[in-house]
């Protein structure tokens, strides 16, 4: 089911290394390209965002971040510069800019061991986007198009609608007004736009929001049938996730006795499914209150693995009659040797695997155990079936799970990932948006202090130090900008400041010049 | 407290795939394949094919019977669509079925409008799967490798049975529609020229999507795969299951034998192979040689580390017997889903090796070095062995299998190394001992096919 097998493959051959891929968003630059385009650029990033956190290498170079670059601020863009048929100067700065963007797609592929460059750029003109795999082929780098294509009016509506209301260029204007105005702003600015239509090139085709895709794969099998698969799967719809850790077991220490709740477990998943049920009870109050009187709360639904303390914590949900599902990807990290060991203990046995450890918290794997992206891998299947699940969906689960669920959600640093605390008393609700997902905290009430810190079964495994890492800080996610997700490092903490509610922009800075 | 009776999500709904296309263009091969792959990952699946249903009336028609003028002809092909779908709708209402294959030409969009309907009012989604193809040396390939040895031409001159079956296809022509705008509602996938374009249009819901993905990573060059257990391992000797131990001296007797075994095989000129191991020592051993020898490119794998264990990890099946008496019983009764304490079930691995039955799909020649437990999954997805059989199935140690795929199955052919190891194998309810691998020219166990 889907795989990054592909992610394990580029991870262990070098032969792959080299087979750099780039994969061009078709539409983009166009003149105010991120409210043009906002399912098309959701679809990159989100690509982005997926690729990334498979551990595949990727940056995105939008072309228009170049052209604002260059183009200093609060001068004006030559009128002509979107057109097919511009004056000698424009057409040389338009080269100027071009050039200089895919000077740093080499570099990135070249000498920075990137892996997959996306650039988003518009492309109109299968002439351009002929000489344009070309010209990458000399570079050794495979081309792959992705077009979006959309005439849907409906769609392109509720598109410049979602986007059109929050944006401050309409603060006091009706959605209908808005909507109406910017689209004949745009259609009187959009350039002459060839449709794919090259069998010669590698490009899928995306049309009215993944209504229909149309893969013309001459020889690009590689990714892009994974990429297919995730768009598939990939719709923008304002449904619930969250996430809790299973209640205390009776055994915590040991990964192997797969030990049923306690008392206190129990008393656990009482207090949690109180606390969400009346929550979504708020939320459904609060719309009907804000004048939707037929609100109704999607179904729903309940993920645990097949472990048997988040199968028993689902017990109260499953009583009331909650659709329960196990899945055995969802089983915790697997502690391998160092399980019931202390830190002290496992830096004595394994001094030289600690040592590598210390190194690359995410991907090192201790003898016997999974390494953070080894559970990654396991649990791609999840993330598809998320990324298609219509209903509102509620995941047990054991906090390294949460963790790298919680990472690809909200675009987090891998090298942060196994570093995120899921406190007992909190109940994680994420609400997906077309550039940024949103997590919110839900406090379960009246719980004993000793159960609420992170999972006593959890791998000791040394923590460089650092400051106090939660969550709620921002949680070592980009946050405008400030992380590099793809670097090794962590998000430094200096840069983490609170906020509430967290917002986590997947637009990252260090993507642009 | 939950039982869950299926590994994957399947949810409520119950889908009939509908094959769309001209005879010749690998219809039958998907099905096939689809079914097999459904059935593997544990949704039950089924393939109607209307042919069969056809040639109880008429076993062996000429291409006149197909020709669409042909007013009797078409009405006892009518009469055959007709019983496939009722014994399709029968089999749903039963409740067991959720994917129900319907292979078939569908040729006209009036078929396809019959069959939607008649699924939709039996709440039954519907994903049409069109495989079109221009290439005529691929048509001709297929004429010749698949229909001459249907038994519509059973016992015939294989020439005149390729002569009359391409009428047949003529006739098709006559009134073939492919799926278009007309049908944008429906939801299909359109197969050009095996993949080289393929266009997706309105698929709703996940098993779907991955239906979809896995037809989309099906080819039909040819190539093998070859299965190896690692070499008998410190753990084999002892008898302890699981671990993370060596490979002892008879083991690595195998591992630098492997090349020629590999070689005796039969490999054809300039092949590439790419190799597979898990992460475990005594597969990356075993594997050692034949990568310095061959130089082919090696992949090391996490999801073909053996069955996890749990807490019997590193006992003797004598001393699980012993220390758990219940759940040795209980394995015993239902080894496919039984699960360890704290590690994993038969079925639990299948879901686990998913990713890498796609990526062997998309690959061409593989030799994988793994497990016992792992190697019975991956047999088992190949050779279609039920679930209640894989798990007890032998494989011998130092025995290297070769898997090629056919157009109605696949071939298996067993290369033993002759180089003694223990026996890892049990017998359901037998006693716990490990045995001395049997003598030399000792006939290789059944197997079922």
């Amino acid at each position: 089911m889907d795989t990054l097998l592909t992610a394990e493959i580029v991870a262990n051959s070098p032969q792959f290394r080299r087979k750099s891929s780039i994969f061009v968003d078709a539409i983009h630059d166009l003149p105010e390209k991120a409210d043009l385009a906002p399912a098309q650029l959701h679809m990159s990033v989100a690509l982005a965002r997926y690729l990334r956190w498979l551990g595949v290498k990727t940056r995105i170079f939008h072309l228009g971040d170049y052209r604002r670059a260059t183009i200093p601020f609060g001068e004006d863009m030559p009128d002509d510069y979107f057109f097919v048929n511009a004056s000698a100067s424009s057409v040389l700065l338009r080269q100027k800019i071009v050039r200089k963007c895919r000077e740093d797609i080499y570099r990135f592929l070249s000498h920075e061991n990137g892996q997959i460059a996306i650039y988003d750029a518009v492309n109109p003109l299968a002439s351009g986007r002929r000489s344009l795999a070309k010209e990458f082929a000399k570079h050794d780098i495979e081309t792959l198009f992705i077009e979006s294509w959309c005439d849907d009016e409906r769609i392109i509506e509720e598109n410049v609608r979602r986007v059109k209301i929050s944006s401050p260029d309409y603060v006091s204007w009706s959605p209908e007004d808005a909507v109406k105005h910017y689209l004949t702003r745009i259609s009187s600015r959009i350039p002459q736009f060839q449709t794919m239509e090259e069998k010669d090139l590698n490009y899928i085709k995306m049309i009215n929001a993944g209504e229909r895709l149309i893969v013309n794969n001459c020889s690009f099998g590689y990714l892009s049938n994974r990429i297919v698969f995730y768009l598939l799967n990939l719709h923008i719809k304002s449904r619930r996730t969250y996430f809790v850790r299973a209640g205390v077991s009776k055994d915590a220490a040991s990964y192997k006795s797969d030990s049923g709740l306690s008392e206190q477990g129990d008393d656990y998943a009482r207090k949690m499914t109180e606390s969400l049920l009346a929550h979504r009870e708020v939320e459904k109050q609060d719309m009907i209150a804000r004048g939707d009187a037929s609100y109704e709360l999607r179904p729903l639904k309940v993920w645990t693995s097949t472990r048997r303390r988040t199968v028993e914590t689902a017990k109260y949900l499953y009583d009331k009659g909650y659709k329960v599902r196990q899945r055995s990807q969802m089983s915790q990290l697997n502690p391998g040797v160092c399980e019931k060991m202390s830190e002290r203990r496992i830096r004595a046995e394994w001094p030289d695997e600690v040592a590598k450890h210390e190194l690359d918290p995410y991907h090192h794997r201790y003898p016997r155990a999974e390494s953070y992206h080894d559970l990654a891998v396991r649990l791609e299947p999840v993330i598809l079936e998320l990324e298609r699940e219509q209903n509102d969906l509620l995941i047990i689960a054991h906090e390294s799970v949460l963790r790298v669920l919680y990472g690809y959600l909200m675009a987090c640093n891998a090298a942060d990932i196994p570093f995120l605390e899921f406190p007992r008393d909190e109940i994680i609700e994420i609400i997906p948006e077309s550039y940024q997902n949103e997590a919110r905290r839900i406090h379960i009430p009246d719980l004993p202090e000793e159960i609420i810190p992170a999972s006593p079964e959890d791998l000791k495994i040394p923590v460089p130090p650092s400051g106090f890492v939660s969550p709620i800080q921002g949680l070592g996610s980009p946050m405008d900008g400030a992380a590099t997700p793809q670097s090794g490092f962590r998000t430094p903490s200096g840069l983490r400041t609170p906020r509430e509610p967290e917002r986590i922009s997947q637009q990252h800075v260090e993507d642009v010049v | 407290m939950f039982a869950t009776k299926f590994g994957l999500q399947s949810d409520d709904y119950k889908i009939c795939v509908v094959m769309v296309g001209l005879p010749a263009r690998g219809k039958s091969l998907i099905a096939g394949k689809a079914m097999r792959y459904l059935a593997w990952v544990g949704i039950p699946a089924k393939v109607f094919n209307v042919g069969s249903y056809r040639r109880n009336a008429t076993p062996q028609p000429a291409a006149t019977f197909f020709d669409p003028h042909n007013a009797e002809g078409e009405r006892m092909r009518r009469a055959a669509v007709e019983a496939a779908m009722s014994d399709m709708l029968q089999w749903f209402n039963d409740g067991k079925g959720v994917v129900a294959i319907l292979d078939a030409t569908n040729s006209t969009k009036q078929r396809r409008q019959w069959i939607y309907e008649s699924c939709r009012e039996a709440d039954i989604e519907t994903l049409f799967v069109e495989s079109i193809c221009d290439d005529e040396e691929l048509i001709m390939t297929n004429i010749l490798e698949v229909k001459t040895t249907s038994p519509d031409y059973k016992g015939q001159d294989p020439e005149l049975a390729a002569l009359d079956f391409r009428n047949r296809i003529r006739n098709y022509e006559l009134v073939y529609q492919t799926i278009d705008d007309d049908e944008k509602d429906y939801t299909y996938v359109k197969l050009i020229n095996v993949g080289s374009t393929v266009i997706i249009n309105q698929i709703k819901d996940y098993l779907s999507s991955r239906l979809v993905y896995y037809i989309q990573n099906l080819h039909i060059k040819p190539r093998s795969i070859w299965l190896s257990r690692h070499g008998e391992s410190e753990f084999n000797l002892t008898g302890k299951i699981g671990g993370d131990s060596n490979i002892s001296e008879r083991g690595e007797a195998y591992a630098r034998k492997l090349p020629e075994l590999l070689r005796k095989s039969g490999v054809p000129p300039n092949t590439k192979i790419v190799i597979w191991t898990s992460t475990l020592r005594r597969t990356i051993q075993t594997a050692r040689h034949l990568k310095a020898e061959t130089g082919f490119e090696k992949l090391e794998w996490k999801a073909l580390d053996e069955l996890d264990s749990g807490v019997c990890d590193g006992l003797t099946y004598e001393e699980i017997a012993e220390k758990y008496p219940e759940d040795f019983a209980a394995r015993d009764e239902d080894k496919y889903n039984y699960r360890y304490r704290g590690g994993e079930s038969y079925r639990d691995v299948v879901i686990r090796l998913e990713p890498i039955i796609m990526e062997l799909e998309r690959s061409e020649n593989v030799i994988i070095v793994t497990h016992q437990a792992v190697l019975r999954c991956i047999y088992s997805y190949f050779m279609n062995v039920p679930q209640e059989k894989s798990p007890w199935m032998e494989v011998p140690l130092h025995t290297l299998l070769k898997l090629t795929p056919r157009a109605y199955g696949t071939e298996e052919q067993r290369f033993k190394a002759d180089i003694p190891a223990v026996s890892t194998w049990r017998g359901k309810g037998s006693s716990a001992k490990h045995q001395e691998f049997p003598a030399e020219g000792a006939e290789c166990p059944p197997t079922a096919h």
